[in-house]
């Protein structure tokens, strides 16, 4: 015990007294950290965020399929699935999506009838009449309009329609509005040219979340064209594709990894001459292998921790202050919409876990086999010179 | 194969376990091909000096075995969801079985791992170093296990996919389920209880009498003991203490205990249960090794350390595990 | 370990039994730096080694200091075989039994003169109080008091000389070594490092001196004088001891 504490204050006296070599890896090392960890902290949060945004989903979405592609639906399926017992309401919906060539972005339009309760508005009212819209904050942002300017669309006869922005959004989650365009459901009908007894696809109320399972087979039993879509099957879908992502990223960053530590191979085999010399006299009066090699390997770890506290508040600062600015284009990749994105600040242990694994245990590895070559030198050279 | 982050960071980990291991493998060939400790030759003295860093190459394995197991089942844990019919990291080792296999393997490295080190240090403590041969054998040996560890895990991990269905630990566990685990776990608590106790107390009387007496014999039962311990707390734990430190009468899930919800009563649990196991292992373990007059006196010096370690381990063990039990609401057996 | 230092015993305190160093043996570059060399040093003796540059008079006080093991013959320490121990049970012996004094003084030139002192101890089982307590004793003995917090690079020579002989009694040790100690002395530090030797020896300790000064030589201090040539000895019969 008293042997481990002295060895550590001999660890923190030799790490201060070559504080400027010392500090210029704590920096390259942190900066590693940061990276990774700002994948690590970006992909949880937008998991998180995805997450929340789903269970506000409804329990099924069905949707028709002719020759395995998504097809419209006939509205008339809504009333087939509504007459199952444990089915609530049957929704139909009308959205699609729309690229503009200008922008080079891609808006979700979505028709609403009356009221829609799970959005709260920023500013402004929904629709209200045929040409008025309700936009995200990311389509504001992009395209420029503010309430009571016009947003100006190519419908699908390349017609051009106006439409006034009566409202711009706000929800508890920004993935689920940010590209988002409302406009009433006949307009959106008459825009998209879509016949009335067809829809994009239904959303189907379930009350007892048990037979979500049970009621989607008998939908695919009953309507044999449509494929029901669980909010479950949502949710593996989306972890899924967001630990894909992150994995990706991480594999990329590990080789950036492996090169900070081939330099820090190189910084911990280069002991200095004046280091060297200090462990050969240290050894010829007293100390063993073991005793240096355990000061060495606490100096290691007292580095890595210190980087990894650094670096860890370096990506916090990066990801929830900044909003990730240097990842976002690379990890979202399907939209360019996202400019602006308030993360929920979640770090959750586990994070912390699979980051310290890639970090300091590469990086303890790396200083072992050094640390013992200068431990092992002989006490008898001390002797001469 | 899914490209999770905890995976990813997992087979990175034992790669490089497997890297540091095949160095020390490297120079333990050289030590056991050339060691002589009556020469004072140049070689023997670099010899020497290499096994310090065989010793240190080991406790940086061990320990970062220790974490990868750790993160192992934190990663199960996590990749649940992406899993039908999962609840809980059980869910998921068993969406492909060669799951257990991996957790299996990487408990018994642990175990192994520690034992080697011990043995080292009993050796290094000597000034004749008799086991060196034998100590840098038994860790060529080890090389295969790490390699099959991260071979199984390559195949664990590759073999996922999202959305497999599988089953949880509530079916795995049950009386219902088939197997031997669900039988040992399925047992009805009036039996189970019993008989868990009766090897408790059977391994602390072993224990107790080995601190008191130093005949061989009281070791090897002793070592017996803690084998029987060891599966038989297992078994408890996921037959019905699991049951109260839940407080819940259906989960029987072995690792949800490590989460922060259950306020990571799993840790002390299992760190006991580990030191009981492992210290009473090695009087057993090194007596047959201890064949010179110098390894003798050492262990002798060492023995009662690890007995009462063990003794200690076995307390928290108890404490943290059989708490909720005693005092907690929760009733099983009706009275 | 604690030797008997309060009585000059019968039995040798160091027995160096046919010894011999040999540097890469068996390479072309082989050097055989010592050769079959006995010797017995008793408990209150001060040897001196002499001999010519290269003679082996470092090679055999590593040997004796336990910093290096003989490739052949046998090295008693109070009885206990030390040659062939392994290098961690070495280590202690030297931190707990033997005081080390070198030519270039070898301190830790970025530290300071109490970090001097107290470095080199960390390994042994001593608490951190009882450490500090003793190196602020050394450091008033040796008039240093005011130079605790110095980094060495910024010490005199003579100041460096005292530091490193503080450094040296830090674990009171019973035996001294010291190699070449006055090769960058001028005549007055050399004559204070005599008295200095003197005084230590009057507390009992064995004290082994390497040194072709013959300052060093002459001084009444030394009881008895070894002469090395070759790595051989040469005049047999002082290795024995002249009680
Ligand atoms: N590590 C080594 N490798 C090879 N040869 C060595 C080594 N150490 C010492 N020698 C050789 O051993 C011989 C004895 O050296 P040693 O240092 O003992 O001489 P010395 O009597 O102390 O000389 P000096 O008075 O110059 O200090 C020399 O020839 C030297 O070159
Ligand atoms: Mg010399």
């Amino acid at each position: 015990m008293i042997l481990n504490l002295k060895l550590l204050e001999y660890s923190l006296s030799s790490l201060w007294r070559r504080k400027e070599k010392n500090l210029a890896l704590v920096s390259v090392y942190a900066l590693v950290i940061a990276t990774l960890g700002s994948v690590l902290l970006l992909t949880h949060a937008l998991k998180t965020e995805a997450l929340m945004t789903l269970t506000a989903a409804p329990e099924i979405v069905v949707q028709r399929t002719l020759g395995g592609r998504h097809e419209l639906i006939p509205i008339a399926y809504a009333r087939t699935i509504s007459e199952f017992p444990g089915v609530g309401r049957v929704t139909p919906r009308v959205w699609g999506y729309y690229y503009d060539s200008l922008v080079k972005a891609n808006l979700t339009l979505i028709g609403i009838e009356g009221y829609h309760e799970q959005l709260e508005l920023l500013e402004g009212r929904f629709p209200q009449a045929p040409d008025e819209c309700v936009i995200g904050a990311g389509v504001a942002d992009a395209f420029g309009p503010q309430i009571g300017d016009f947003l100006v669309l190519e419908d699908s006869s390349k017609r051009r329609s106006e439409f006034r922005v009566s409202g711009i959004f706000r929800s508890a989650s920004n993935l689920l509005t940010n590209d988002l365009v409302v406009v009433q459901e006949a307009a959106l009908r008459e825009f998209f040219a879509m016949p009335a007894e067809l829809a994009t696809d239904l959303t189907v109320q379930v009350y007892n979340s048990r037979e979500v399972g049970t009621i989607a087979k008998k939908i695919s039993y009953l309507l044999p064209d449509s494929r029901p879509i669980t909010r479950d099957e949502l949710l593996h879908t989306y972890d899924s594709l967001f630990n894909w992502r992150s994995g990706m990223m991480l594999a990329v960053f590990v080789s950036a990894l492996m090169a900070f530590l081939i330099l820090a191979w190189d910084r911990a085999t280069g002991i200095s001459a004046e280091e060297r010399r200090e462990i050969g006299i240290l050894k010829a009066l007293g100390w063993e292998t073991s005793h240096v090699l355990g000061a060495k390997l606490r100096e290691a770890l007292l580095l890595s921790l210190t980087a990894f506290m650094a670096g860890l508040l370096l990506a916090w600062w990066h990801v929830f202050v900044l909003g990730a600015p240097l990842l976002m284009p690379l990890l979202k990749g399907w939209s360019v919409l996202f400019p602006e994105f308030d993360l929920p600040p979640v770090v959750d242990l586990y994070q912390l876990a699979v980051l310290g694994c890639v970090t300091i245990i590469p990086y303890l590895a790396c200083t072992l086999i050094p640390a013992w070559k200068a431990a092992s030198s002989d006490p008898d050279d001390v002797m001469r010179g | 194969m899914i490209l999770h982050p905890g995976i990813l960071a997992l087979l990175f980990s034992s790669t490089l376990i497997l890297l540091l291991l095949l160095i020390a493998g490297g120079v333990a060939l050289r030590i056991v091909r050339h060691w002589n400790s009556a020469s004072g030759s140049a070689t023997q003295l670099q010899l020497e000096r290499q096994t310090w860093l065989v010793a240190t190459l080991l406790k940086y394995v061990i320990g970062f075995q220790i974490i990868t197991l750790f993160l192992l089942l934190f990663t199960l844990d996590e990749i649940h969801p992406l899993f039908v019919g999962a609840m809980c990291a059980t869910g998921s080792l068993n969406a492909n079985l060669v799951g257990w296999l991996v957790l299996l393997i990487k408990i018994g490295l642990v175990f192994a791992g520690a034992m080697w080190l011990a043995l080292n240090y009993l050796d290094q403590r000597t000034e004749d170093t008799p086991l060196v041969r034998m100590k840098y054998l038994l860790l060529l040996l080890l090389i295969p296990l790490v390699a099959l560890d991260l071979w199984l895990q390559w195949e664990y991990f590759s073999g996922l996919r999202p959305q497999m269905i599988t089953s949880c630990c509530g079916s795995l566990f049950s009386a219902e389920g088939e197997g031997v685990i669900s039988t040992l776990a399925g047992l009805p608590v009036k039996q189970g209880v019993p008989r868990f106790f009766a090897v408790v107390v059977l391994y602390a009387v072993l224990l107790l009498a080995n601190l008191r007496w130093r005949a061989v014999v009281l070791r090897n039962l002793l070592f017996v003991a803690a084998v029987l311990l060891f599966f038989a707390s297992l078994a408890a734990l996921v037959s019905f203490l699991s049951l109260y430190i839940y407080q819940l009468p259906s989960h029987q899930c072995p690792f949800d205990m490590l989460q922060g919800h259950y306020y990571y009563i799993g840790y002390p649990i299992y760190l006991g249960l580990f030191m009981a196991t492992l210290f009473a292992l090695l009087p057993g373990l090194c007596r047959p090794l201890a064949t010179t007059n110098s390894l003798q006196q050492e262990l002798e010096r060492i023995e009662p350390v690890w007995l009462r370690l063990a003794l200690f381990g076995l307390m928290l063990f108890l404490v943290s595990s059989c708490w909720q039990m005693v005092f907690g609401p929760l009733q099983l057996l009706g009275s | 370990m604690t030797l008997a230092i309060d009585h000059i015993s019968s039995r040798p305190l160091i027995r160096v039994d046919e010894v011999s160093k040999i540097y890469h043996q068996g390479k072309p570059a082989e050097v055989r730096a010592l050769q079959n060399i006995s010797l017995e040093i008793f408990a209150g003796e001060v040897v001196a080694l002499s001999g010519p540059s290269g003679s082996g008079k470092s090679t055999l006080l590593s040997l004796i200091g336990c910093m290096s093991r003989p490739t052949q013959g046998t090295i008693y320490l109070q009885e206990r075989r030390v040659s062939r121990l392994p290098e961690a049970f070495l280590a202690r012996i030297r931190r707990e039994t033997y005081g080390f004094v070198f030519q270039q003084y070898h301190l830790l030139r970025d530290v300071s003169v109490l970090d001097n002192l107290l470095f080199p101890l960390y390994p042994a089982a001593m608490p951190m109080k009882t450490m500090r307590e003793r190196a602020l004793v050394l450091l008033e003995t040796f008039s240093l008091t005011d130079k605790e917090k110095t980094k060495v690079r910024r010490l005199s020579g003579g100041e460096q000389q005292r530091v490193a002989l503080a450094r040296a009694l830090m674990a009171d040790p019973p035996i001294i070594i010291a190699d070449e100690p006055t090769a960058h002395l001028d005549a007055e530090l050399t004559a204070e490092l005599l008295t200095m030797l003197t005084e230590l020896h009057a507390e009992g300790r064995t004290i082994i001196i390497a040194t072709h000064d013959p300052v060093v030589h002459q001084s009444s201090l030394i009881s008895r004088r070894v002469a090395l040539r070759h790595g051989q000895l040469a005049d047999a019969e002082n290795s024995r001891g002249g009680q």
